[in-house]
Parts: C-alpha cells; sequence; structure tokens
C-alpha cells in the first residue's frame, strides 16, 4: 500500500511562534511568526517541521492555516465551532499530506539561521525541518507558555526557539516519545536529551501499521485507539531494539507470549464498555504529589475508646481513618478484623455479636460436617472434590509454613487451615478451592486463634476476591485494565516503555493482584497493608495505586536497566521480601490525593477510583469530552483508506 | 576466536505439586527448601553451563499447574526449546496426566513438528519410600509416547536433577546445530530481551 515516497503526518499543533528578535525581554507582537509545528514520517524517517503561516500573527488566522505555499489545501472557512473546524482542517491536511509529494524537505536548517533564508519568499526563512536523529535535547521553558530550546547534535546549528502561546507542548513531546527516547538530563531537569534510532532499524511508521502479523489494520476498525496505542509502540519497539543493536535478533518468544497475553486480556475494552467512545489519557498535569504522614498503630485503648459501653462502635469514620493511617496494633487485630471485614457490623451490640457468633459456628459446623461425612466410597465417585482435597493437602504443606503458627510436622495451624479450605469448598462448591486461596487464609487465621471466626472472616475477604479465583479469571483482567489505565494516567512516559516492552497489560503485577501481595511482604507487613485496605479509604481500589506506588520507586531501574519482557517479570517477582511497607503506602497515599486535586480527571479514572461518589459537593467529575476538546486535539478516527493513520493522542 | 553461546528456554511443566519450582531451584541455586510456596503465576531462572563444549544460557520456566491458570499460563509455552514433563513417583494421577501436559504443551507452544520435539520425563520425589508409580510403568510411558529420555530425580537430596537437565541440553543441541542460536558471547547480554527487529519488516 506504500506509495513510493509517502509523508505521513503524525503530530500537527498550530499556533507555534517564532520570535525572531528573541531578545529574552521583549516580543514585539508584530514581529512574531506563526506557523504550524508537525512530526512527519517521510518514508520512514521521522521529520519534525515547523512551517509558518503566510500571513500569520494574526491568532485569528490560527485555525485556518492551509494557505501554506506548499499545500494546495483549501476549504471554505465556515463561521462556527472552532474545534470541529480544527478537526475539518486537519483532516484536510492530512488527505492532501498523502496525496502530494511535491512538497520540498529543506535538508536541515544551516548555522546561524542563515540558512533558513529563502530569497524568493520571506516567510519560508523560517522554515524549518530536521530529522529526530538530529535532535540532540530539548529544554522546556516557561514564560507564561512553554517554549521549546531545541539543540542539534550538529552544535553549529541552531533553531530558533519554539513558543507554545496555544498550549500543546506536553502533546508535542509525547508524539516525540513515540520515536526517540527523551530522558530527563542529570543537571537540568528542565533539559530533556533526545536518544534516537539507529537509522537503519528505523522502521516504516506505515509499514508497522500494516503489517498483517499483528492484524493492525483489522483491529484498528475495531479499536482504533488501543490498536493505535500499539502500533506507536510497537515503533518504540523497534527503537530500543535498535539503540541495543542487533546481536540477539535470532529469538522473539518474549514478543510472542506478549501477543497471547494481549489477546488473553484483551487491552481497554474495559474502559470502553464503560463509556461509550473513546477515552484517551492525554497527559495531564496532576501538579505536585503532595507529601504525607503515616502515623502510629492504633492502641487498645484507642479501640476502647471508639467503644460505647454496650458495644456499638463509635465515631467509626474517625477510627477507619486512624486505621487508615497507621494500622492497628497485633492486640487489637483479632477483634477490629471482623468489623474491617464486615463479619460484625459496626452498629452491633456486644449480645447481638455473641448471638451472630451462635448462628455462624452452627452453620459453620454444619458445613464442615459435610465434607467430613463423605465416605471413600462417596469421594471416588466425586471428582471434583477429590482434586479439592488433593490440592488443599498439598497447598496447605506449602503454606507459610515458616511461621510458628504453621511450622513443623502437625502442627494445629495446619488441619485448621485445611478444615476451613475444605469447608469454604462447601460454602462455595463452583469456586471450590483455587491455588492463592490458602495465602488469603493463612494471616487471617493466624490473627483469630479460632476456626469459626477465620472462615467467616475469610469468607468475607473472598467477597472482595472472588472474581480473581473465578473460571475466566475476569477479576484479574480486569483490575490489570484498570491498573494500565492508572498508570496511564500518572506515568505516561513510563506506561509507554512498559508498552514498548510488550509489557503494557502489566501481566508481571499478577501474583500481586491475585493475593493482594501476601507473597511479597513479609507476613507482618501483610497484616498492616491489608487492614489499610480494609479501610476502605482514601478511594476505592486503593490497592492499584498501593501497585503504582511499586512500581514508580521500581522504574527507575527498569528503565535505565532497559529491561525487555523477561527481565521485567523477572525484576518484579525479584521484588518479593524487599519492600518497605510504610514508605510504600505513603506513596500510594500521596498518589491517591494528587490524583484527587486533578481537574481535568478522566472519567474512567474516576470510576475506577470510586471519586465521583466520594466527592463532598456530589459534583460529578468532569467528562472525558471535555477533556479531550480543550486539552488536546487527539482524536480517534479511520480515514478513506485503512491506513489507520493518524489517531494520535497529542 | 569467539566461543558462542546458546540461550535455551526449557519449561517445567507438570501437576500442582509434583516439585517443580523445588527441581528448578535444586538445579540452579543447588538448595532444598521443603516449605516452598506453591507457585503463583510464572518465574523463572538462568542457568548457564557447558555441554560436550558448547555455553549454554538455559532460561528455565516455572508455572502454576492448577487447571485455573490455564490461560494465563499457556503463553508462556511460546518459544521453548524443550519442555520437562514432570511428575511425581508418589502420585500416580500426575503421571496418568502427563499425556494431558504434552498435549497442552504442543497446543500452546505452536510446535511445528511435535514428534520431534525434545520432551524429557522427570519422575521426581523418588526419595519417598511410598511409590505409586514404578520405574517400568513410567519409561514404558516415555517409549511409547515418542522415546523419550525418562530420569528419576530428587529434587530433595540431588538426585539426577543436573543430568536431567544436561540430556535435555544435549536434546535440543542434536535437534539440528542450533545455528542460529549461535550467537558471540562477546557480544551477547542474556540479561537482554531477545528479540527479533527484523521479523516483523515483511
Amino acid at each position: 500500500m506504500a506509495a513510493d515516497s509517502v509523508y505521513k503526518v503524525i503530530f500537527e499543533h498550530e499556533g507555534v511562534f517564532i520570535h525572531p528578535s528573541s531578545d529574552e525581554d521583549g516580543i514585539e507582537q508584530d514581529l512574531l511568526v506563526s506557523g504550524s509545528l508537525r512530526i512527519i514520517d517521510k518514508d520512514g524517517e521521522i521529520f519534525v517541521e515547523y512551517k509558518p503561516l503566510e500571513d500569520a500573527v494574526d491568532p485569528s488566522n490560527m485555525l485556518c492555516a492551509g494557505k501554506d505555499s506548499s499545500s494546495v489545501v483549501e476549504w471554505t472557512q465556515c463561521p462556527g465551532d472552532k474545534s470541529h473546524q480544527m478537526i475539518e482542517t486537519q483532516q484536510s491536511y492530512e488527505t492532501e499530506w498523502d496525496m502530494i509529494n511535491t512538497v520540498s524537505f529543506r535538508k536541515r536548517p544551516c548555522p546561524n539561521g542563515e540558512g533558513f533564508l529563502n530569497h524568493s519568499h520571506e516567510r519560508s526563512r523560517w522554515t524549518l525541518t530536521f530529522s529526530v536523529c538530529e535532535l540532540k535535547s530539548i529544554t522546556v521553558k516557561e514564560e507564561g507558555w512553554t517554549f521549546l530550546l531545541c539543540k542539534l547534535k550538529e552544535a553549529t546549528t541552531t533553531i530558533p526557539a519554539l513558543h507554545f502561546h496555544h498550549g500543546g507542548s506536553n502533546e508535542f513531546l509525547d508524539s516525540l516519545r513515540h520515536f526517540v527516547l527523551l530522558t530527563e538530563s542529570p543537571d537540568d531537569t528542565t533539559c530533556l536529551l533526545v536518544t534516537s534510532p539507529n537509522k537503519a532499524l528505523s522502521q516504516s511508521f506505515e509499514n508497522l501499521l500494516d503489517d498483517n502479523s499483528f492484524g493492525l489494520v483489522h483491529k484498528f476498525k475495531k479499536d482504533p485507539y488501543v490498536t493505535t496505542l500499539g502500533g506507536f509502540s510497537k515503533v518504540t519497539n523497534y527503537i530500543y531494539d535498535a539503540l541495543r543493536g542487533t546481536e540477539e535478533q535470532h529469538q522473539r518468544p518474549p514478543q510472542e507470549v506478549a501477543d497471547l497475553l494481549g489477546e488473553i486480556i484483551p487491552g481497554l475494552e474495559i474502559n470502553q464498555q464503560e463509556e461509550p467512545g473513546f477515552e484517551v489519557i492525554t497527559r495531564i498535569d496532576l501538579g505536585m504529589r503532595p507529601q504525607v504522614t503515616r502515623r502510629h498503630p492504633l492502641s487498645a485503648e484507642d479501640w476502647t475508646k471508639h467503644q460505647h459501653p454496650e458495644g456499638r462502635m463509635v465515631n467509626v469514620p474517625h477510627l477507619k481513618h486512624s486505621i487508615f493511617k497507621g494500622g492497628l496494633c497485633h492486640a487489637v487485630r483479632k477483634e477490629a478484623w471482623k468489623f474491617l471485614l464486615g463479619y460484625f457490623p459496626w452498629e452491633s451490640t456486644l449480645e447481638e455479636r455473641k448471638a451472630l457468633q451462635r448462628n455462624k459456628t452452627d452453620e459453620y459446623f454444619r458445613m464442615k460436617l459435610q465434607w467430613k461425612s463423605v465416605s471413600e466410597e462417596q469421594e471416588r465417585r466425586n471428582s471434583r472434590l477429590r482434586d479439592y482435597r488433593s490440592l488443599i493437602e498439598k497447598d496447605v504443606n506449602r503454606t507459610d509454613r515458616t511461621n510458628r503458627f504453621y511450622e513443623g510436622i502437625d502442627n494445629p495451624g495446619l488441619a485448621l487451615l485445611h478444615d476451613i479450605l475444605m469447608t469454604y469448598c462447601m460454602y462455595d462448591f463452583d469456586l471450590g478451592y483455587v491455588q492463592g486461596m490458602s495465602d488469603l487464609l493463612s494471616p487471617i487465621l493466624y490473627v483469630m486463634e479460632n476456626e469459626v471466626d477465620a472462615f467467616w472472616c475469610f469468607v468475607s475477604f473472598m467477597d472482595q476476591m472472588h472474581q480473581n479465583f473465578e473460571e475466566q479469571m475476569q477479576g484479574m483482567k480486569t483490575q490489570l485494565i484498570q491498573l494500565s489505565t492508572l498508570l496511564r494516567l500518572l506515568d505516561l512516559a513510563f506506561w509507554n516503555y512498559l508498552e514498548s516492552q510488550d509489557s503494557g497489560y502489566l501481566y508481571f503485577c499478577f501474583r500481586w493482584l491475585l493475593i493482594r501481595f501476601k507473597r511479597e511482604l513479609s507476613f507482618q507487613d501483610v497484616l498492616r497493608l491489608w487492614e489499610v485496605m480494609w479501610t476502605g479509604l482514601p478511594c476505592q481500589n486503593f490497592h492499584l495505586l498501593v501497585c503504582c506506588a511499586i512500581l514508580d520507586s521500581e522504574k527507575q531501574k527498569i528503565v535505565e536497566e532497559n529491561y525487555g519482557f523477561n527481565e521485567i517479570l523477572k525484576h518484579i517477582n525479584e521484588l518479593s521480601m524487599k519492600l518497605d511497607i510504610e514508605e510504600i503506602l505513603q506513596k500510594a497515599e500521596s498518589l491517591c490525593l494528587q490524583i484527587k486535586t486533578c481537574k481535568d480527571l478522566p472519567h474512567s479514572v474516576s470510576v475506577i477510583l470510586g471519586l465521583d461518589t466520594l466527592d463532598p459537593c456530589g459534583s460529578p467529575a468532569p467528562r472525558p469530552t471535555q477533556c479531550l476538546d480543550t486539552c488536546c486535539k487527539g482524536h480517534l478516527r479511520e480515514t478513506s483508506h485503512n491506513s489507520c493513520k493518524v489517531a494520535f493522542m497529542s | 576466536m569467539t566461543t558462542k553461546t546458546s540461550l535455551l528456554k526449557v519449561i517445567l511443566l507438570g501437576d500442582g505439586g509434583v516439585g517443580k519450582s523445588s527441581i528448578m531451584n535444586r538445579y540452579v541455586t543447588n538448595k532444598f527448601d521443603a516449605h516452598l510456596f506453591h507457585t503463583i503465576g510464572v518465574e523463572f531462572l538462568n542457568k548457564d553451563l557447558e555441554v560436550d563444549h558448547h555455553q549454554v544460557t538455559l532460561q528455565i520456566w516455572d508455572t502454576a499447574g492448577q487447571e485455573r491458570f490455564r490461560s494465563l499460563r499457556t503463553p508462556f509455552y511460546r518459544g521453548s526449546d524443550c519442555c520437562l514433563l514432570t511428575f511425581s513417583v508418589d502420585d500416580n494421577q500426575s503421571f496418568l496426566n502427563l499425556g494431558n501436559w504434552k498435549k497442552e504443551f504442543i497446543y500452546y507452544a505452536d510446535v511445528k513438528e511435535p514428534e520431534k520435539f525434545p520432551f524429557v520425563v522427570l519422575g521426581n520425589k523418588v526419595d519417598v519410600t511410598e511409590r505409586q508409580v514404578s520405574t517400568e510403568e513410567a519409561q514404558r510411558w516415555c517409549q511409547e509416547n515418542g522415546d523419550y529420555p525418562y530420569y528419576e530425580t530428587s529434587a530433595k537430596d540431588a538426585t539426577n536433577v543436573a543430568v536431567a537437565f544436561e540430556e535435555a541440553v544435549r536434546r535440543v543441541l542434536a535437534m539440528d546445530e542450533r545455528t542460529d542460536h549461535l550467537i558471540p558471547t562477546d557480544t551477547v547480554k542474556l540479561h537482554r530481551k531477545p528479540r527479533s527487529a527484523v521479523a516483523c519488516c515483511s
């Protein structure tokens, strides 16, 4: 499908200015040059191009920049909705860019600006084009608006500062990140160092999107946003591979593995179910991450203070908040967990709880008797029960055996673990026993030291975790997708890196999510994390922010070491028992606060964290459409020939 | 002169509790922990060794055995050079399931010529006294299913573990000269992700 010479506009932003007389202080309005900045794929090589408008300056012309001398695009400017007009503009442009190959590209700007001079056309003097491979660094400056100082590797060449009076610098940089690696300079945080791909391996954007092995064109029809994102990251893949050299180009299992996983965890479908149409999570300025402090665990005395003489718990929100901030002293856990897990209602009296326990004890032993009374003969004809029992026996012997409660041979703790899991099979025979459940029960039994209480608390916990263990593992898929959504909001660059390494669906977090970090933390830290989570504070799905917090701490290592699919998995697996729970909780809480203060929060994120309902004013979070209209011009569409050209998140 | 190193992906499959993780840990770290957790998800370890003057890095993959986790386990079968079908000699059911594991592997690993693919069969836990599967039974199964090498192992006392892995490597190397796996050692970074940069450019 690709023509001999193909231009593709990958990014375009109008209203980018050059200040010809830029002596730092004064800007003479009438000397401003206005134009459009584009990222272009020209036969597989990526260029940044700036073209001034013929008679720019007047910002009202900004929306109809098509009089550019090099383009034959013409359209009638109709009054009306500006954003609508904008999209039309871009569409027209793009169609033309596909068909017209006569646009001349200047090789590069010459030193001292002399080379910009086009004697026949004063305005063209400011036209500039350079390959992204020539970029050395981009410095981001603020002056009421953002302007970018691009430096080329060839130090003698200077590029005039590009002033984004109408915003769009972040979108430009994000788009650029699909083709080059931008890393903060250690000396200057405003300076992004550019690492560009090996040209020999740079891959035509269009070829990639056409590549049938990815079925992208087909997928694009169904799912333009996701597919295009994937397509972009495939480009990034080649870039990382190119940087890494070609020594290992003989094997591609990780990518095949990842592609298969991607089919099993259908990326982002949940988002689309939640909202018709598409939501582009653009780079949103989240602002500063607030500092938070953790507190001491709640003491027995504090707990008692919250208990009415009759036994009702009072001032529960305050109590929960204290537990969220510091956890519980171990002595309080046995009682407090029953409330946190919902086995005991907060408002119940002592009397009521005693009655409840009596009933629940009867119910427990009735179910226990059911499996206890199955004869060998019966069991021989009940393969499911047999399989559950066999696996429970195996796993009980492999759960927390170094903990004093479960260590040694014939420890009573082991028998209790076994009996409760078997009874749970009777309670929920459809689910039965699934590996991981013994991990969830073990800490509860350890704290309760009582078979019946442990069982019912486990039942409550399983109510929350049930979907993780179901046949289709829908809970796992949903969580991985939600986590991916959050991570893209919090750290798009890192998510892009992971995606470029076929790890964007975050499979490596599987164990974290399946059993709520049970294997990642020391036993005592698991107790702390779980009681904090069970408060339901400070937002819904807080455990996903815990994931983000851990990833935030690991991202530097992962990116710096340029870890691929396998190494990321290995690195995350090996974090087990090396994590600091208080540090993680602190960071996760501050991520939550940071997100809560964000004004342009995508709707999907509000839904995941339950922020719509927690909003004290009851005002709904801004709809994603607003965000699309105001903070980005990213648009998703399919153009006439299905080359799925530009569905960019700008 | 540059020496050549092969990166071989080996996967351990078998019922839950037959000792897959213990075999891997015994081989790679030479340790045995009777109270090791059951595996959740997938894990892998690397081990360098030399077999018949070939430098090899084995990437040994270990998975959760329960049926429920199949969909999230099977993608990792792709690209395996060898499959170690594992059962426990004190668990007849795990032996009976070998055929299912073999089928699952062939299907999901997308093996082109299943009859030629190098499987190695491990009967683990020979240290236990109450056997449910005899050596003869196991050998017969191996003969009838493709003449697979059979090793009776004990991760606990290290019996035959290294030998079995070395045999796996020999089988893979014997498949062909594995020229497509041979890459100069001085440039190879085995911690880097192997990935084709050219395979998708067609």
